[in-house]
């Protein structure tokens, strides 16, 4: 029963997910080909990515839970990411890399 | 002679499915550890089909996170969209609504960057775009069912495996900086979003980084080109 109820959820979430992802997507292709966007509206979306991304990332480095603590294993695995990532730009490379310093560092540390 | 122009966008494709096999493997393997079976795996690689919101929801899920909140972080995530979704419109003002439907479902960062890069020759060619997307997510929903598929195969711990993400979200990011009001967009919402974290409950704090740098980005912007 608790089972059924979880696959249920997992359907609703999915179901839910692929309408918001799906709307911002239609929408404007379907409807507002010929509407500018206001200036400061475009300013502003610009760097929505940016900051979202940052709020993801950042916490992972700095926090533990709600306290405030550096992930020495995080911060220092996360270094030569960042620095690949800027270099060749590589989704895969940077995965590979990260993965592959955390796991040695996980030796050391 | 490829008339229409789906040949081109099978071939545009290749290099997104490099991109998208790999980290669909990966999508797979995290997901059916965070409770997914892998028959929900392909269809969230389907129906969602955004790698970034994806994880974020794979990660929410396995923190007992509730699907309004998922579902509102996956809205926010995705808004970016919008203006991708607007600009191929006016490339698309021929074809018809139900192909356009398929056409946007279908769109992601990467299909549409490789798009833009065929601007004037791809003008009323929704086949190009067709061939360039369909391609492109069959490989992120094959990519993701082979993760679910052999994910007994890959421990959770083992093999630098809980960096994977993190490492992702760092390219992801690094992806979108593109000029120094980026740079400090980053920097605002990197230092802001740890004090908001310690300072307010829940995952309120991802909404309100995104406001607040994406807001000081705005500001920034004007101060600069009032100075210069």
């Amino acid at each position: 029963m608790e089972e059924e109820l979880m696959r249920q959820s997992m359907l609703i979430l999915i179901l839910g997910m692929g309408l918001v992802t799906f709307l911002p997507r239609f929408i404007p292709m379907a409807f507002l080909s010929r509407w500018v966007f206001p200036e400061k509206l475009k300013a502003g979306l610009n760097y929505f990515p940016v900051a979202i991304l940052s709020a993801i990332v950042f916490p992972t480095f700095f926090t533990d839970g709600s306290q405030v603590e550096i992930q020495s294993q995080y911060l220092l695995a996360a270094l030569p990411v960042f620095l690949l990532a800027w270099k060749v730009k590589s989704l895969w490379g940077s995965v590979l890399l990260g993965m592959a310093v955390y796991w040695l560092l996980g030796f050391v540390l | 002679m490829d008339t229409n122009g789906f040949k081109d966008g099978v071939k545009g494709a290749l290099p997104i499915v490099l991109g998208y096999l790999p980290v669909g493997i990966t999508f797979g393997i995290l997901a059916r550890k965070a409770g997914l079976t892998s028959f929900e795996v392909g269809l969230m690689s389907l129906f969602v089909y955004a790698g970034a919101s994806q994880f974020l929801a794979i990660e929410m899920i396995s923190k007992g996170i509730p699907n309004f909140s998922i579902i509102l972080a996956t809205f926010f995530i995705n808004l970016r969209h919008i203006l991708m979704s607007s600009n191929l419109s006016v490339y698309l003002q021929n074809v018809r609504i139900p192909t356009l439907g398929l056409l946007s479902a279908q769109m992601t960062d990467e299909s549409y960057a490789v798009a833009i890069s065929k601007l004037p020759w791809m003008k009323n060619r929704p086949h190009y775009l067709l061939g360039l997307q369909i391609i492109s997510q069959l490989a992120w929903v094959g990519g993701s069912v082979v993760g679910a598929l052999f994910s007994s195969l890959a421990t959770s711990t083992g093999w630098g495996l809980p960096f994977a993400l993190p490492a992702l979200f760092i390219c992801l990011l690094v992806l979108q900086i593109k000029n120094a009001h980026h740079f400090w967009v980053m920097v605002i919402a990197g230092i802001s979003c740890v004090f908001f974290k310690w300072a307010l409950p829940g995952n309120w704090y991802i909404l309100l980084t995104a406001l607040f740098a994406s807001g000081m980005g705005m500001m920034i912007e004007r101060v600069w080109r009032k100075n210069s």
